[in-house]
């Protein structure tokens, strides 16, 4: 039998022989990963969502009232001359009222209560998803400010670009959170292969004794961390697979509804493979330095 | 075969286990060491395999000098050499077979020359039919065989024994140093540390005798 066969089989009888300990390992690894996979799947989610804000941004030119339409007609050409402009609409006085009465019906009393259309008229300018956010916008955005005719500029992708910086950070948090707890299941683990260590102390001594390469000493012990933390971070995924199968059973069209995507989505293969990886890591590192006095 | 040159050991403040000894024994010899409790036999034998490490001087087996050897050598060496203990050293939640075969098994040899040899050393001490028992279903006598069927089955060149009769009847002594004088016709070298003197008597081989850490005679024994 090969070292690593070995290793495999004496790992796997002594998960076996701690019953308990071993289970109360995966089960803090699992606590670990569940969160990261939590986080993860929050995250997948909403930057989801917020790609899909960001490509679907665009910038609102509002026009001042009684333009004439060779200013208009001449404002939309340059519109549409420029390279980043994937679409340009214009959306008349009437038009803009039109869909403000759509969208909050209840608020018709207000739209007609003052003597005229308060609505600008305005080029809504859908730009190409892959300019979106980048330097041109800016340039695009502030000439038009100064230009005849133009009352104002809105480029609302503004606020998301703030909003992702907002994301972004609580990520790097949830990364801090996770991290701290994968280094404390880190130390369970290593905590069980030293009990395990300490109850086969008398078979590592005779393998001492008989000259076994340190391959067959530390092994099994390295081995067994290497189990127990993807034991943790399989149970993990399958938890926040349950979690999130119940949570698109429950909360799904609620939830999609409202954040503008078809439907809530589970971690990527990716991200299941570091989860999973990740646990196979951390328990063999634990596993390695726990049986450094092994050899 | 042993070479111990002003070999010294010291434990705690100053204490000397082993104090300049200087010693010589052959290949294929059969040498007891003897001496009262505290003596220095069995740091003698820590150190001849490697378990510690000398403070002073030095040890020369086959040619190797045991202070110089890398972590990998002292693997590699303690390959060579058989050892046995008075508690058996046996490993409790493994079969009479398991525990044999086990020395051959971490070395990474072939299942089949596993069996073969495993069962034939054990045949040899006379346990063939104990193959599955676990330890504690043994005799101390059938415990002491396993172990030196478990030192053999290397086919060592040297063969380590520290009171090896320490925890057994009379009849059972004689019938373990019968094994022993078995394994040294066959050419492999034996030094076997013990304080019966009955035993020495009867085995009737040369005799190292250690008091206080130090040489204290040289000695054939009558046989």
């Amino acid at each position: 039998m090969t070292a690593l066969g070995y290793a495999f089989a004496e790992a796997w009888t002594s998960i076996r022989r701690a019953g308990r300990s071993a289970a109360v390992s995966i089960g803090t690894i699992a606590v670990a990963f569940i969160t990261l996979g939590g986080f993860l799947m929050a995250s997948v989610n909403v930057q989801r969502v917020l790609d899909r804000w960001l490509e679907s941004a665009e910038v609102s030119v509002y026009l001042v009232d009684e333009l004439p339409d060779e200013v208009r007609t001449a404002l939309e050409l340059h519109l549409r001359q420029q390279p980043i402009v994937a679409a340009v609409e214009f959306v008349s006085k009437e038009k803009a009222l039109a869909r403000f009465e759509a969208d909050f019906p209840e608020l018709q009393d207000v739209a007609t209560a003052v003597p005229q259309n308060p609505f600008p008229a305005a080029f809504e300018v859908r730009l190409r998803p892959e300019e979106a956010g980048g330097p041109d916008v800016d340039e695009l955005t502030a000439g038009l400010s100064g230009r005849d005719g133009v009352a104002d500029v809105r480029y609302d992708r503004r606020w998301l670009t703030r909003l992702t910086n907002v994301v972004r950070t609580a990520q790097l948090a949830a990364a801090v959170i996770a991290g701290v707890l994968m280094l404390g299941a880190g130390f369970t683990v290593a905590a069980v292969v030293r009990l395990s260590l300490h109850a086969r102390r008398g078979e590592i001594d005779i393998m001492q004794l008989v000259g076994a390469p340190f391959s067959y000493i530390r092994g099994p012990f390295i081995v067994e961390g290497l189990l127990l933390g993807g034991a943790g971070a399989i149970v993990a995924v399958a938890v926040v697979a349950l979690a999130y199968t119940a949570a698109a059973r429950w909360l799904g069209p609620d939830l999609a509804g409202f954040i503008g995507v078809a439907q809530l989505q589970f971690l990527g293969l990716r991200e299941a493979v570091v989860m999973v990886g990740g646990g196979f890591g951390v328990g063999a590192a634990a596993g390695t330095v726990a049986s450094r006095s092994a050899r | 075969m042993i070479e111990t040159q002003g070999l010294g050991k010291i434990y705690g403040r100053g204490l000397y286990a082993l104090r300049g000894l200087n010693l010589t024994i052959d290949k294929g010899e059969f040498v007891f060491l003897t001496g009262p409790s505290g003596a220095g036999k069995s740091t003698l034998l820590r150190l001849l395999l490697l378990q510690e490490t000398p403070t002073e001087g030095e040890v020369i087996v086959a040619g190797r000098n045991l202070s110089r050897l890398s972590r990998h050598e002292v693997q590699a060496y303690r390959r060579t050499v058989g050892f046995v203990f008075q508690d058996f050293k046996l490993i409790p939640t493994k079969t009479v077979f398991e525990n044999v075969s086990f020395a051959l098994r971490v070395l990474g040899t072939a299942v089949e020359q596993q069996r073969r040899r495993t069962y034939q050393v054990l045949k040899w001490v006379g346990l063939q039919h104990r193959l599955n028992s676990f330890p504690e279903e043994l005799s101390g006598g059938e415990q002491q065989r396993v172990a030196i069927a478990r030192a053999l089955v290397n086919e060592p060149q040297l063969v380590l024994a520290d009171e090896p009769t320490g925890n057994l009847d009379p009849d059972l002594s004689l019938e373990i140093m019968n094994l022993f004088r078995e394994i040294n016709a066959g050419g492999t070298t034996v030094v076997v540390a013990t304080h019966d003197r009955e035993l020495i008597k009867w085995v009737g081989r040369r005799v190292v005798q250690l008091e206080h850490g130090q040489l204290a005679g040289l000695a054939e024994a009558p046989k």
